[in-house]
């Protein structure tokens, strides 16, 4: 099986990106964080003012999936901004379902996705991996990734609910 | 000595840049600025902005040695999370050295945690480079959490030749 297409996300999808948001946070061992809902992913990438961006790798029926699925693959982008070069793409999530790897996908939606950012004027598409992740580290370094934590020192900081209302209380 | 936070105008571009400048002189890495202070304004304020940057402002009795009455900005933007949902990212926060210790960066932090939380956003999120102490103890007193060190989060990119290298190979 090598036949894919790749397209851009419609709002019939988005169950099946939920379903594979879910399977990808499996995958990083913090499944039970995902409290996201198919309404709030709706509203939020395609209302008047889309939050994100999303791809699906699609496969015809006659590949469907054990289950019956035949969107089999996703990625999620947003556009960031540095304020030394511009506009960034910042890809969010990646995943291509397990029975599917090796054919390519996660290949050709990378591609797909630096595209997106060269044609946007873009200077760069960044993105986070889990330390201890060594395939997909591998993965991105082989295409030329630079790891900034290692390289430059950054590290990456989170400031949660609880302190943002402390905070904006606070004046 | 008193200041106002506001939200920037077109107007403050030229301002903002030289802040730019000044904070990554501070995170030693001045060259690598590329940006103009027109392209700042052409992203920040059409109609679709990739950017949002508030500025902190003191009276003209107060200005700086150099006779600047803009002394800090906060810059951010909205992003996503597949797991939780919208995301204010921090981008840049920084007050000139002669102004600090007067609850600026709080001021500018808080304002940005307020119209994350109107704009439904479950955190902020933001890099800090990992020599810069007095920073990490700030961030650290307004409850932020270190992901970096406590989930093993790398921050990677793909940029220049390996972008565009990347992109041809699309099909």
């Amino acid at each position: 099986m090598a036949n894919f297409i790749l397209r851009k996300a419609e709002p019939k999808d988005v169950s099946d990106i939920l379903r594979l948001i879910k399977e990808l946070a499996k995958y990083e061992e913090m499944e039970d964080q995902v409290i996201l809902t198919e309404k709030e992913l709706l509203e939020d990438g395609f209302g008047e003012h889309p939050f994100y961006h999303c791809v699906v790798a699609e496969v015809p029926k006659e590949h469907q999936s054990r289950e019956g699925h035949t969107v089999v693959g996703f990625a999620m982008y947003y556009f960031t901004y540095d304020p030394w070069i511009g506009k960034l793409l910042y890809l969010e999530d990646f995943y291509v379902m397990k029975e599917y790897r090796g054919y390519g996908m996660g290949s050709e939606i990378l591609k797909k996705l630096s595209h997106t950012a060269v044609k946007t004027r873009c200077s760069s598409m960044h993105f986070i991996v889990a330390e201890w992740n060594k395939p997909s580290i591998e993965f991105y370094k082989r295409r030329g990734a630079s790891d900034l934590s290692s390289e430059e020192g950054w590290r990456l900081f989170k400031i949660d609910k609880q302190y943002l209302v402390k905070m904006s209380s606070e004046e | 000595m008193n200041y106002t936070v506001r939200d920037s105008t077109p107007g403050d571009c030229k301002d903002i840049m030289r802040l730019i400048v000044d904070l990554a002189e501070y995170e030693k890495m001045p060259n690598e600025v590329k940006l103009s202070h027109k392209e700042l304004e052409a992203d920040g304020f059409s109609s679709n902005p990739f950017f949002k940057c508030l500025v902190a402002e003191v009276p003209e009795e107060f200005k700086s040695k150099e006779g600047h009455t803009i002394v800090g900005y906060g810059f951010y933007f909205f992003t996503y999370c597949t797991w939780k949902g919208r995301v204010v990212y921090l981008e840049d926060l920084y007050v000139m050295p002669e102004f600090r210790g007067k609850g600026i960066g709080k001021a500018l932090m808080s304002r940005i945690a307020q119209i994350g939380r109107a704009q439904g956003c479950v955190r902020m999120q933001f890099t800090v480079l990992d020599w810069n102490k007095p920073s990490l103890d700030f961030y650290s007193s307004q409850g932020a959490l270190n992901l970096t060190a406590a989930e093993g989060w790398q921050l990677l990119r793909f940029e220049g030749e390996a972008l565009e290298k990347l992109a041809q190979s699309a099909n």
